[in-house]
């Protein structure tokens, strides 16, 4: 990434929805030149569109950290069916307290619990779940994310 | 301030389509919701204003050089648990940090362009914080899944 990219980046991290027109204006450059930044960052999957709501317009409104101690030769294959709840919204393969981190959004506690102690512990090779409920987030930032899939649409208007 | 907002239907189906293409225009979204432009751009508007919405770009890891990802859990001895965690959030490389229940007081995420930083991180800046009893982590090796479209989100700055 260059400056331009750099430059492209910070303002749409604040508002993507500004025109394509309005940031060629503010950094001096050709519309062209924006629109085919903006599709190579995309491409290459430094950068994507997206929606972020705050903890209040969904229900979804606290957040868990489940360590997971899993048989280490399977850890990939749980890793991956952990990955796959959809209330989960991160999973790391660790070296550490345990061998996966999973980041889960809840609303009510047996919720938690159900996502916990039912669907991750009930995997085959998964042999103990450490949860622990974030009572305050005192720093976050939802900007910085590993972009993995290809489910976000591609910029290819006008 | 925006505690009574409430999200309805066609907030709902307005957000999922951002969420899919942040950057689609008024009018794409109107046509695929059967609404008319003026009331995307004005629902948009008004969940932005609530602090409720943000549509952005969001970076990868890797466009920020961050090699190294490792969460830190954090016992506190000896002072509030909340002083202790505002004094660790205002390093760059803790990228996030809560209070959570449990074992530790404090779980933290540290994102580092190389191993390198880790030396000058522990030795000169986190020693430096007090009411740090112990600090477990656990380096990912391999990132599965990392995506938050549901975070708290900051009033913006008056511009």
């Amino acid at each position: 990434m260059d400056d331009l990219d750099r430059q492209l980046v910070e303002i749409l991290s604040t508002d993507a929805r500004v025109s394509n027109r309005k940031i060629a204006a503010d950094l001096g450059v050709t519309e062209g030149t924006v629109r085919g930044r903006i599709k190579r960052l995309q491409q290459d999957r430094l950068i994507a569109f997206t929606a972020i709501t705050s903890f209040g317009l969904e229900n979804s409104t606290k957040m868990a950290f489940i360590g997971v101690l899993a048989e280490v030769e399977r850890v990939r294959e749980i890793a991956k069916r952990i990955a796959d709840l959809s209330t989960v919204n991160a999973v790391m393969i660790t070296m550490g307290r345990f061998n996966i981190l999973a980041i889960c959004l809840f609303n009510e506690l047996d919720h938690l619990h159900t996502v916990a102690s039912d669907q991750i512990l009930s995997l085959p090779g998964v042999h103990h779940v450490e949860t622990s409920i974030a009572v305050k987030t005192v720093k976050y930032d939802a900007r910085v994310v590993r972009i993995t899939e290809t489910d976000h649409i591609i910029d290819n208007d006008d | 301030m925006g505690d009574d907002f409430i999200a309805d239907e066609i907030d709902r189906a307005i957000v999922e389509q951002l969420r899919l293409n942040g950057r689609a225009t008024n009018q794409q979204i109107a046509d695929r919701l059967e609404l008319t432009a003026a009331t995307v751009s004005a629902r948009i508007r008004r969940m932005e204003d609530e602090n409720k919405l943000r549509v952005v770009a969001v970076s990868d890891f890797s466009a920020h050089g961050y090699n190294v990802l490792m969460e830190v859990a954090i016992e506190v001895d000896g002072r509030p648990a909340s002083e202790v965690a505002t004094e660790l959030a205002a390093f760059p490389e803790v990228f996030a940090a809560h209070l959570v229940t449990g074992r530790y007081d404090i779980d933290m995420l540290v994102a580092l362009h190389d191993f390198d930083e880790l030396s000058d991180l522990m030795l000169n800046k986190f020693s430096k914080v007090r009411g740090i009893r112990s600090m477990s982590p656990a380096i990912a090796v391999d990132i599965v899944k990392y995506k938050f479209d549901v975070a708290p989100i900051e009033a913006r700055t008056a511009a």
